[in-house]
């Protein structure tokens, strides 16, 4: 041991702090950045005093898996709320205004009026606008709701680009981590970005990370399709240029394999994707079948029947373009609510005459229930509201079940939805809190507390002082002993 | 070395996810308050939202059946006014003609022309566009002018009498006819001429279907009285005879025997539309009645309406003023936890 030795000691000493500073000051100035993790220096003593070997980066495995797989599930859940929310206003209107349900509702209410004056023109000429305001719903339910699916197909393709661009960029750092961590070179800030990428591609597909040696990674789905290892998995989707009622569109391929849709208004998706694919074709493609059963119990609700029972019955004030044959009983007939119009007959708009529906006879003389063709003949639009609230099958495949009048349908057809709404709202609440959890969590484990830093500072600096003096004592003492000498 | 488990970055974002979740429930408090119900029917009920568009489609088509029993209530108590006014028609022809019959025969015949005529204006009663004794046909007038030049109803019945007879009834032989052959014939040719099928023919446009109404969800009613109601025919009937076979060359013998078949009809339509005002009446009550059970239904179904949706507006607002509350104190917080570093206190 000697002066000299002393003096190396604090040198480094000096070096070790000014390091550590460094350290600090890029912890303190990083300290709002959630994808950072805190810095330390690993410190090993030695002969000669002290040495960095190592700047550490805070990690928690555990918990960072944790938020990885709760902000997959809360964008997924927040990706089916937010496009069941606009989905909902654009077919059912704010509060269920203009759904189906409510304008049968108010056509019931036109056939009422009509029936106690059913030789007032204007009045009938209201019912058959009411009715078509009915058809309007439905018309415009099966664009909107085909719109919606191509626009989810949109906001997919988008989304897949986005995905790959993030693979490809895991890829680059990924690799600068693995050569970096061969050659022995400080790789924490590639470490950042990869773990903020992750947490990105976690917003699209839920993943899990398969550690390799030397820092390597390898992604894989929940699903199980390979994501990236070494190199990124190509995910594909073909957009559909126009959906149409009843087909479901392309799955989208990772390295492949079909990403399975979510199931659920507390949905099984996690990350965007899974929860876009659910909404297109189960919910969004659900919403129009019930339309489209809806479109079928009007039709059969209003359909001529002959008098004499001989003639089929026959497509009356709402009608398609296979009239005028009815649907078949208790089929799905797909796209239906975007056929359904007005029987041109009893259109006035269209040249036909409004008071067809009190008489009958839209589909010729033998369906004239009105024989004597009085103006206050009521028996028929009687009959019709009656007919309205009478039971009829419908169709298991369009999600809704049972012999209930079609009335009830349209009103069951809104519980459906706001059903699985309110549990994805109710979902969206406790995955959001569980993800704030988690990365509260994380963010405490990794993260950067200021006043830590700061008192580190007042070590470091407390430490930086004793080690100058501890220089500036052994370089008295070397000039006491020069001084001795001279 | 890490010795803290609290970072910077948690400690500013759970303030900021608390503060922001408190804010859109203010939001969601505020449309309660102002609208009475909740801010979104469908999340707040989910699955049992069909039932809320249930009852309110249910209020909505209970109040069209109560406005719609009112245009039935005013068709049902026109009928029965016009009833009323047959009635008295009947009853005052019946004892002016019995008062009368002793002396000159035309006051009698003017009565009985009076009478028709009286009648056919009330029976041709319209209201809103509608003829009310039409039955189902309220598009046309349910009852030809008698007095009109060449009625067939009038043409019809001094054919008959031609037929019957063998001369005219203005032929100087018709003075012959005895009272006893008057009576056969006003019972054998005339009478159904009025209560048979050729009634429709001469007499009325009606219909013998009446107008039915819905007057329930469930219920329908017969709401209008035809103008081929039997007090209808036999009062026409009654005032007919006299009219036109006075007209003619009877005798004495054959007009007092006109009269005497006249009276006994007019009695028989008297007591006929009191049956068929007693029948409207209690259509009239069964209307009311609904009405009544309607407008019941009504606020029922308005109580689980409110019971579903409804916010009580002293808990919403005093849920706003606890929430402005507590996001003052997480403001009053933020700004003490900026405070709170130890960057201030170092030099």
């Amino acid at each position: 041991m000697s002066l000299t030795t002393a003096l190396s000691i604090a040198q480094t000493a000096l070096l070790n702090t000014s390091r550590q500073t460094s350290i600090v000051s890029r912890n303190i100035s990083e300290a709002n950045n959630p994808d950072y993790a805190r810095r330390s220096a690993a410190i090993v003593t030695s002969m000669n005093g002290s040495h960095i070997t190592q700047i550490r980066r805070a990690t928690s495995e555990v918990l960072f898996r944790q938020n990885l797989a709760a902000l997959s599930s809360v964008v997924g859940q927040d990706t089916m709320l937010g496009a069941m929310n606009s989905l909902n206003l654009a077919v059912n209107g704010s509060d269920n205004a203009t759904s189906p349900a409510r304008l049968i509702g108010k056509f019931q209410e036109a056939l009422q009026s009509y029936s106690a004056s059913p030789s007032n023109g204007s009045i009938a000429e209201n019912a058959v606008e009411a009715a078509r305001q009915v058809v309007k719903a439905l018309n415009n339910g099966t664009t909107a709701i085909q719109s919606f699916r191509s626009d989810m197909d949109r906001q997919i393709l988008g989304a897949v680009g986005e995905l790959n661009s993030l693979l490809s960029d895991f890829e680059q750092v990924n690799r600068e981590i693995v050569s970096g961590t061969q050659a022995g070179r400080d790789v924490n800030d590639a470490l950042d970005q990869r773990d903020a990428l992750l947490k990105k591609i976690s917003e699209f597909v839920p993943v899990s990370v398969v550690p390799r040696a030397a820092n390597d990674m390898a992604l894989v789905t929940a699903s199980g399709a390979m994501l990236f290892d070494v190199v990124p998995r190509t995910v594909t989707f073909d957009p559909v240029a126009g959906h149409s009622a009843g087909v479901d569109g392309n799955p989208i391929r990772i390295d492949g394999v079909p990403l399975p849709a979510g199931t659920g208004g507390n949905t099984s998706a996690s990350g965007k994707l899974a929860a876009m694919l659910q909404m297109r074709d189960d919910v969004a493609g659900g919403m129009q079948a019930q339309l489209d059963e809806t479109a079928r119990g009007l039709i059969a609700a209003f359909s001529e029947k002959d008098p004499d029972g001989i003639l089929a019955d026959a497509a009356g004030l709402f009608t398609w373009p296979g009239a005028p044959a009815v649907p078949a009983d208790g089929v799905l007939v797909d796209g239906l609510a975007g056929l359904i119009s007005i029987n041109a007959a009893m259109d006035s708009t269209a040249g036909g005459n409004p008071h067809l529906l009190r008489d009958g006879g839209a589909n010729g003389a033998d369906y004239i229930r009105n024989t004597e063709g009085g103006a206050g003949f009521t028996s028929l639009l009687i009959d019709y509201q009656t007919r309205l609230e009478s039971p009829i099958a419908f169709d298991n495949a369009a999600g809704l079940q049972g012999t209930i009048s079609v009335v009830t349908y349209s009103e069951e057809s809104v519980s459906w939805f706001e059903g699985i709404r309110q549990s994805a709202q109710r979902a969206v609440e406790n995955k959001n809190a569980l993800y704030v959890r988690t990365d509260a969590a994380l963010s405490n484990m990794t993260g950067v507390n200021i006043d830590e830093e700061l008192t580190l500072l007042l070590d470091l600096e407390h430490s930086y002082q004793a080690s100058a003096r501890l220089m500036s004592t052994v370089d008295a003492m070397l000039g006491a002993l020069m001084d001795a000498i001279r | 070395m890490k010795t803290s488990f609290i970072s910077s970055y948690a400690v500013s974002q759970s303030v900021r996810y608390q503060i922001t979740r408190m804010q859109s429930e203010l939001v969601k408090a505020e449309t309660e308050i102002v609208t009475g119900r909740v801010a979104d029917t469908g999340l707040h009920l989910g699955a049992r939202t069909g039932q809320s568009v249930y009852l309110e489609r249910e209020i909505d088509r209970l109040g069209t059946i109560i406005d719609t029993n009112n245009v039935v209530s005013s068709r049902l108590s026109t009928t029965q006014k016009g009833l009323d006014s047959l009635t008295e028609l009947a009853k005052k022809y019946l004892s002016n003609m019995t008062a009368a019959s002793s002396v000159d025969p035309t006051v009698v015949r003017d009565e009985a022309r009076t009478t028709i005529t009286s009648m056919i204006g009330v029976l041709n009663t319209n209201v809103n566009g509608e003829n009310i004794f039409a039955g189902v046909n309220t598009d046309v007038r349910p009852i030809n002018d008698f007095m009109a030049p060449g009625s067939t109803a009038r043409a019809a019945m001094e054919q008959a009498f031609e037929d019957h007879f063998g001369f005219a009834l203005t032929d100087p032989q018709a003075a012959d006819v005895g009272a006893d052959a008057m009576t056969q014939f006003l019972t054998d040719v005339i009478e159904p001429q009025f209560m048979g099928a050729e009634w429709k023919a001469n007499w009325s446009n009606a219909s013998d279907e009446t107008i039915t109404s819905r007057i329930t969800l469930t219920d329908t009613t017969q709401a209008s009285v035809s103008a081929n109601a039997d007090g209808v025919r036999r009062l026409a009937m009654s005032a007919a005879v006299v009219d036109v076979f006075f007209g003619g060359e009877l005798n004495v013998a054959a007009r007092n025997a006109t009269t005497d078949f006249a009276g006994g009809v007019v009695g028989q339509a008297v007591s006929d539309l009191a049956q068929t005002q007693a029948q409207v009446g209690i259509i009239e009550q069964r209307v009311k009645s609904a009405n009544e059970r309607l407008g019941m239904q009504v606020d029922i179904f308005k109580g689980k309406t409110s019971d579903m949706v409804g916010v009580d507006p002293y808990e919403a607002s005093s849920r706003i003023s606890l929430m402005l509350a507590q996001i003052e104190t997480s403001y009053t917080l933020t700004s003490r936890m900026r405070q709170l570093s130890l960057v201030r206190y170092l030099p």
